[in-house]
């Protein structure tokens, strides 16, 4: 069971690197995204007129989870029935938790990659001194991080069950993630009912966690990493759901695409 | 070159780009998205006329989204439609489809910047001023025939890859970076600016920029404007030359559709 699950987890990832050279796959899911990371503190450097730009390193190396979490794995259905195979999956008797967890394993652990890339190269290019902060919870935090943001993905990639515009869904997600986690500027910032949004994406606790832990204050730490992780589970709870109303529907139906 | 055929591909480029999600999110979401997210990032900044990084940077940010991925996507997708070949051998010519749908692409994005506008507007009531609307045409219409020209070098390019999805990924952000589309080149080190000021982009934005402001000194926009031209001229005689060489290639080689 646990040997079918990691054979499958490396097979989708198998999948989605199959048309790309070893570098080219590193350099779409870490080059690029560090040089998104790049952008968005020249951006913060020069419209907030500081140097200071721990906040914003934090903020965009979490968010360089995007690539592989929302892009890669909001995807995966999409990229099943363009292959044929979702009928299969739809029919089988087996269970469709693991199935779909299966395929967030690589993802996952190349989204950790690039957040500790993103870390590593802000800290060189910006000068941002970790030597204050404590690096096991550092750790800690981008994997709960990148966790909550794999399941957040694996939710998306329901939607791909029932549109044909994932594309445009992850797209526009991926710019939600910018505005409500305040990785690109502070949340207070928001509107009232800008501010309880951003309390339901994914990634919003674990940056304010990391923020607090280059700051003097950390009491909040534990409670906003467990938070983290529950934001996290309800959405891997919710993906379970909406695929099992898509599969009911789709076997109701006999239609394997529900748009 | 026929302008018939020119006209027609444009046409029905527009219709063909329009359909797919991805354009559709370029063309009208990504605008929207990046006014909200520059806004907030500038709002503190202490700019008074909000057109200069905000509207103008979102638009062509939407702008060069656009292009690239659907100007340089194009002949991958005729790829995938089995169309390639038959449009590479058409007696119509080649390189006058390309063009009517890159013109076509690009006009139809030119869309973005009113979409910004609207959005910059309608959400925040920002102060918005135009001051040189003349010499703003003027470097719209440098810009517009600046875009056309990179991207007929770029799908030049990516006719001979079947790797396009991962090439129009990998040159969104560097060229928006680069060109200083939302920040001034100054703020990049010495050794990238000598690079920013190879690429014609950056002095297309700057002229946009300095009609937004209001044109001080006309002697400098014409300079700029001169430089831009001669840098357009030599993409455009790259084009050319690269179409030469691959149509070559390609004849010789038999490996259009496959790459």
């Amino acid at each position: 069971m646990i040997r079918r699950f990691f054979d499958q987890s490396y097979l989708y990832h198998k999948g989605r690197r199959a048309a790309f050279e070893a570098e080219e796959f590193v350099l779409m899911q870490i080059g690029y995204p560090l040089l998104t990371l790049i952008f968005y503190c020249l951006i913060a450097s020069y419209s907030f007129h500081t140097t200071n730009l721990t906040s914003w390193v934090i903020g965009n190396a979490f968010l360089l989870c995007t690539h592989a979490c929302i892009f890669g794995l909001g995807n995966i259905f999409v990229g099943e029935r363009y292959h044929g195979r979702l009928r299969s999956i739809i029919a089988s008797p087996c269970a469709k938790l693991p199935l779909i967890l299966a395929s967030g394993i690589f993802p996952a652990l190349f989204a950790v990659c690039a957040s500790v890339c993103g870390f590593i190269v802000g800290a060189w290019v910006f000068g941002v001194d970790f030597s204050g902060v404590h690096l096991g919870f550092a750790a800690l935090t981008i994997l709960c991080a990148m966790a909550s943001a794999t399941c957040f993905g694996l939710f998306l990639s329901v939607f791909g069950l029932m549109s044909d515009s994932m594309h445009l869904v992850l797209n526009v997600v991926s710019y939600l993630m910018m505005i409500f986690t305040g990785a690109e500027f502070p949340l207070t910032q928001l509107p009232l009912s800008g501010r309880v949004i951003a309390q339901l994406m994914p990634l919003t606790k674990a940056i304010a966690a990391m923020n607090t832990l280059f700051g003097p204050e950390q009491g909040q730490f534990w409670t906003l990493l467990l938070a983290e992780l529950a934001t996290g589970a309800a959405y891997a709870l919710l993906a379970r759901a909406v695929f099992g109303f898509a599969e009911r529907s789709a076997r109701r139906n006999g239609r394997f695409d529900l748009f | 070159m026929s302008l018939a055929v020119l006209l027609s591909t444009m046409r029905v480029q527009m219709k063909q780009s329009f359909a797919r999600s991805m354009f559709r999110f370029c063309l009208i979401a990504n605008p929207i998205l990046n006014t909200i997210l520059l806004y907030e990032m500038y709002r503190s900044s202490g700019e008074e006329n909000f057109m200069a990084y905000v509207v103008l940077g979102a638009g062509l940010m939407g702008l060069w989204s656009c292009i690239c991925f659907s100007s340089a996507g194009d002949i991958n997708r005729e790829r995938y439609s089995g169309t390639l070949a038959l449009i590479f051998a058409a007696p119509a010519s080649f390189p006058a489809i390309i063009l009517g749908k890159i013109i076509g692409n690009t006009l139809m994005s030119l869309l973005t910047l009113g979409i910004s506008l609207v959005t910059a507007v309608v959400l925040y009531q920002i102060p918005l001023t135009l001051n040189s609307p003349l010499y703003f045409l003027l470097a719209l219409a440098a810009a517009i025939l600046t875009f056309v020209v990179i991207s007929s070098v770029i799908a030049c390019l990516l006719t001979l890859s079947r790797k396009t999805e991962l090439y129009m990924n990998c040159i969104e952000i560097p060229i928006i970076l680069l060109c200083g589309f939302v920040f001034p080149v100054s703020v990049l080190p010495g050794a990238v600016q000598v690079l920013s000021r190879a690429l014609s982009p950056t002095y297309a934005v700057e002229l946009l920029r300095m009609a937004v402001w209001g044109v001080e000194d006309p002697m400098m926009f014409w300079q700029k404007l001169g430089i831009l031209l001669g840098i357009t001229v030599l993409y455009a005689v790259l084009s050319a030359l690269l179409y030469c060489k691959i149509d070559r290639r390609v004849r010789i080689a038999a490996t259009l559709e496959v790459a």
